[in-house]
């Protein structure tokens, strides 16, 4: 691997990270303020890739400025299912909710796919594979957007957490949730923020993803196992830990993938399992 | 009195299940058979996820192990018979999950979760691509064998072992101590228990029973890929029929296990395009209204002498569970 | 309740699945094909294709069997895109809807595991879209495929590159890893070293990849004059989205699967200029057969007619079609329903037909007809470019570098 090579595959790298923190972010809010592992999580995103991408088809709307409406769209079904679903069964054993979230898993993306078929789109634009050079580094203005998108919405996450009255009252929430309700804290509407603005992100991602990789209704599902990783890699806890966590399966994976692609699952996943047995509490985390 | 009549019953169940493959057609006999080989699989993961607490999520890797080994010690140069090459599927997998299981059995909760994925995705992957013993992602091939009575049969025999072990199981100083250590591990080690020692066994147990499963579709599926074999449906598949049923009991794999399969099996035929949909959907109810499982009404009401699936019973649950 | 409980499922069960019987002039055959899943798009293509050939030998009168005319009827299921569901699903369909035949299902990991379930019951199959010849080096006799195998898929697209231009040295061949694809990747490398080239990049990545710029970064360090993708469309079209992120410019670059389809120009727009794509079957090609339509243009016009929805028609939909006349002249020409000597008149089927030449060599496989090779061109268009004497227009070679365009 020659010193060019190597630079462009840092660049991969980090450009992947950012997309990938952003594809977490909402799944570790959720994992770690209600310990709920949503594999509907990928649905979301798909969700939000679609709505993009019909934004740009129908009515011509830049992909980057459809991601609000994204977001909200997102937001709002996030709260309509926590609502009226999880919040049913939250105190249940931690394996019913997450089976609770497969269920409708298998619910969204059928639906998706009934409605809108299983064909390939992808949102090509103008600008799409255009870039710029770096001295021998390819640097495309789409990824780089993306990346700065992502760091946006998760340095917004992080304030909003700490500065707003509802922010401290998710935290609040997720430490511990007797003595958030003693304060006056309503658990069932916080939760519903939580796991709304947890869907937001993910409409966010879909966004951002509709313009980076081919997708149909089944995209989602490897999306969450990747969550699911990161979120480990990096520990639950903290926003900054998802960036941590994702960049730390980025360079992982682009790196193995560059010598040994046939292999670069297994690669990634052991590393995972042997730093899990090293740092169980993820590599960012604190112990507890 | 009561005892004897359960007994009697069960022994009834017991006959028309024996008789069953004069009664069926074989398609619905292979239904049947699925629906013991996905019992079998529940019963399995019931001991480490449903007695101990632990989420196993990557017992299709002992799926994968059981099936490659049965079948490649079949079509090797051995031409070892099924039920020993089956038997040493399973015995490689306690080996493998008792290795294993060692360092990450000290992992807690999702962590644990996600290490044992992991250890499912990268022996498929290794499954993918040792081209040399695997025949990588082409898959090997199985003798043919066209019996389904046979397959029904040892599935059925299976199950019943897996029955009467996990009632034995959880009567046993074994099984009480995996129940302590799903309370409270840290009691549980001030109890005396050798916490490592119970979970590694339970582990090893549910592996074996994730082998014989997988060897056994092994042989009856015939083409044998990690595509196939390593699949993460059948890691969600067992988990759903043990919660379904209910986790930590011995009857609930085996219940949750016939209602997913039937139900499924029935969606599947009834909705050609929207079959995940309805399943999703029954799988959403059946959470809110039942979320510990078909035995938590059947049994507890049992003793009262109830009459369970009262419509106020399932609302009872939802109350118990709800945030407001 | 233990008891009651579970003796009340089983009667459930018991009553599920009865299916009206069929009327008795139809011949029923089976389908298991991917409606939902990763290749719900290509189950679709296939479904359409049988339901086609279907409709037209139907409205022809059907199948004629000692003088007495059988309509076909199709009974179908969705494997999910799961292979180990078509295990089940060909078990249901043999044992259960009682079926004569069977028509294969979309791709070649499910083809692989039907054909021992036919064998077990030795009940024929001919598939449409499967092509990996580990299918058929098992020795299964009653396991067919109509189209050409996986090895040959790349084959054309390098003669043609070669006969262009004479100082191409270097390839580079990415695919993924499951069986049709690993094929197609290493008959394209074998097929290019037999040529004298180096195949300097061979590579497989695992099913389900998201990002390719590791190894399109590796590739570019490499400049290789031909770039050869084996996988399926999402790989494709990802490929060709980094390739142009990553400034990976070759002076070829063509795939197995995906340029053929409508929606790689759809999804690249003029991204998917110049890109080479092979496929089993055109409209342009000339067969002048003996089936309903005789050529690819009258199959075209007349698909097109009873389908609107429809452009160019992908191949898998006329190697569909092609499997149903296939069925239907072997069984004429057995003259019985029995299924071991329809499986004799299939082994000894040679005919012509809008598709090609449909004839199995001595494991099953049709290898007696070529494969073409389409190209998109910057008018919006998809030519076929291979083989020359059918070429619709000429090759445009080499493919402009991604910053040269306008």
């Amino acid at each position: 691997m020659g010193g060019a090579e190597l630079g462009q595959i840092f660049v991969n790298a980090l450009l992947l990270s950012g997309i990938l923190a952003l594809v977490a972010l909402g799944f570790s809010l959720v994992w770690g303020i209600m310990n709920i592992v949503n594999l509907a999580h990928g649905a979301f995103i798909v969700l939000g890739a679609y709505i993009t991408f019909f934004l740009h088809e129908l009515l011509g709307i830049d992909p980057f400025l459809s991601i609000p409406v994204a977001m909200l769209a997102l937001f709002t079904l996030g709260w309509g299912i926590q609502r009226g679903l999880i919040n049913q069964v939250i105190r249940a054993p931690l394996l019913a909710t997450f089976l609770l979230t497969f269920g409708l898993e298998l619910l969204i993306v059928n639906l998706i796919n009934f409605f809108f078929k299983a064909d390939l789109r992808s949102v090509t634009t103008a600008y799409s594979g255009t870039g710029f050079t770096l001295g021998t580094v390819r640097i495309p203005y789409i990824r780089l957007g993306a990346l700065a998108v992502s760091l946006v919405l998760v340095a917004g996450l992080a304030w909003y957490l700490k500065a707003t009255r509802t922010g401290r009252a998710i935290r609040a929430t997720g430490m511990d949730l007797d003595a958030a309700r003693l304060t006056g804290v309503k658990v069932a509407t916080i939760y519903a923020a939580t796991f709304a603005i947890g869907a937001g992100m993910a409409g966010a991602a879909g966004s951002l993803l509709s313009m980076m990789v081919p997708f149909d209704p089944t995209l989602g599902g490897g999306y969450t196992q990747r969550a699911f990783a990161i979120c480990v890699l990096g520990g639950l806890g903290n926003v900054a830990n998802v960036v941590i966590g994702a960049a730390i399966f980025a360079f992982v994976d682009v790196f193995v993938g560059a010598r040994l692609p046939s292999l670069s699952r297994a690669v990634t996943f052991a590393i995972l399992v042997l730093l899990l047995i090293l740092r169980p509490q993820g590599v960012a985390g604190k112990r507890v | 009195m009561k005892k004897a009549a359960a007994i009697a019953g069960f022994l009834a169940l017991l006959a028309l299940l024996v008789a069953l493959p004069r009664l069926v057609s074989s398609y619905k006999l292979l239904t049947y058979t699925r629906f013991l080989v996905l019992a079998l699989m529940a019963q399995g993961w019931n001991f480490i996820g449903g007695y101990t607490g632990y989420a196993a999520f990557g017992n299709v890797a002992y799926f994968g192990i059981g099936a490659y080994t049965t079948g490649l010690l079949m079509i090797g140069k051995w031409h070892v018979p099924f039920f020993p090459a089956l038997a040493a599927g399973a015995l490689l997998s306690a080996l493998v999950a008792i290795l294993l299981g060692l360092p990450i059995l000290r992992l807690k909760g999702h962590y644990f979760a996600i290490a044992t994925l992991g250890v499912a995705e990268a022996l498929s992957q290794v499954a993918d691509t040792w081209d040399s013993v695997t025949e990588g992602s082409t898959g090997i091939d199985l003798p043919l064998k066209t019996e389904g009575e046979f397959f029904y049969y040892t599935a059925l025999a299976l199950v019943t072992c897996g029955l009467a072990l996990t009632w034995a199981f959880s009567r046993s100083k074994l099984g009480n101590g995996c129940v302590a250590i799903r309370e409270d591990q840290d009691a549980a080690r001030m109890l005396g228990i050798n916490t490592t020692l119970f979970k590694v066994i339970a582990y090893a147990l549910s592996a074996v029973f994730a082998a014989l499963a997988g060897g056994l579709t092994a042989y009856q599926n015939i083409h044998v890929t990690p595509g196939d074999f390593f699949r993460i449906d059948y890691t969600l598949q067992m988990i759903i029929a043990t919660i379904i049923g209910g986790a930590g009991t011995v009857l609930g794999p085996v219940l949750g296990a016939a209602v997913y399969q039937l139900l499924s099996t029935y969606v599947w035929s009834k909705f050609l395009e929207l079959h995940p949909t309805v399943l999703g959907l029954i799988i959403v109810l059946f959470i809110v209204f039942l979320p510990r499982g078909l035995m938590t009404v059947l049994g507890s009401k049992r003793q009262r002498g109830e009459r369970p699936f009262r419509a106020s019973d399932l609302l009872a649950n939802v109350r118990a569970h709800r945030v407001t | 309740m233990k008891r009651t409980a579970p003796a009340a499922l089983l009667t459930f069960a018991l009553v599920l699945g009865a299916f009206p019987a069929l009327a008795e002039d139809t011949i029923s055959f089976g389908a298991a094909v991917s409606l939902t899943g990763k290749t719900a798009k290509e189950g679709e293509y296939t479904r359409d294709g049988y339901n086609f050939a279907v409709e037209t030998v139907n409205a022809q009168g059907g199948i004629v069997l000692g003088g007495k005319k059988y309509k076909i009827a199709v009974k179908y299921y969705d494997d999910e895109s799961k292979s180990e569901s078509t295990a089940q699903l060909i078990e249901k369909l043999i044992n259960e809807d009682k079926v004569t035949f069977i028509l294969g299902p979309y791709g070649s990991a499910p083809s692989g595991t039907a054909a021992p379930i036919c064998e077990k019951y030795k009940i024929p199959m001919i598939e449409a879209n499967g092509s990996a010849e580990s299918i058929f080096s098992k020795g299964y006799k009653y396991t067919f495929a109509v189209l050409s195998p996986a090895k040959l898929y790349l084959k054309g697209l390098i003669d043609l590159v070669m006969s262009k231009d004479k100082s191409v040295t270097t390839v580079a061949v990415l695919g993924e890893n499951e069986p049709f694809s690993k094929e197609v990747a290493s008959g394209a490398a074998d097929y290019a070293r037999e040529k004298g080239l180096q195949v300097v990049y061979q590579e497989l990545y695992p099913t389900g990849t998201q990002d390719v710029s590791a190894l399109l970064t590796n590739i570019k360090g490499k400049n290789p004059d031909i770039v050869l993708g084996a996988g399926h469309l999402q790989d494709s079209l990802l490929i060709v989205k980094q390739a142009k992120d990553l400034g990976v410019s070759p002076k070829a670059m063509g795939f197995s699967v995906g340029p053929s389809s409508p929606e790689f120009r759809a999804n690249l727009k003029s991204n998917a200029d110049y890109i080479f794509g092979s496929t089993q079957w055109t409209e342009a090609l000339k067969y002048d057969g003996s089936d309903p339509w005789k050529t690819p243009k009258g199959y075209a016009v007349a698909f097109r007619a009873k389908n609107p929805k429809y452009g160019d028609i992908p191949y898998q939909v006329a190697e569909s079609s092609a499997a149903v006349i296939a069925f239907c002249r072997a069984i004429e020409n057995a003259g019985t329903l029995d299924p071991a000597k329809v499986r004799d008149a299939i082994a000894a089927l040679d005919i012509m037909t809008f598709y090609g030449q449909i004839k199995f060599d001595s494991r099953g496989i049709n290898t007696f007809k070529p494969m073409a090779i389409e190209q998109l061109q910057p008018d919006g268009h998809k030519y076929t470019v291979f083989p020359s004497s059918v070429a619709e227009k000429d090759a445009l070679y080499p493919m402009p570098a991604w910053d040269k365009r306008k």
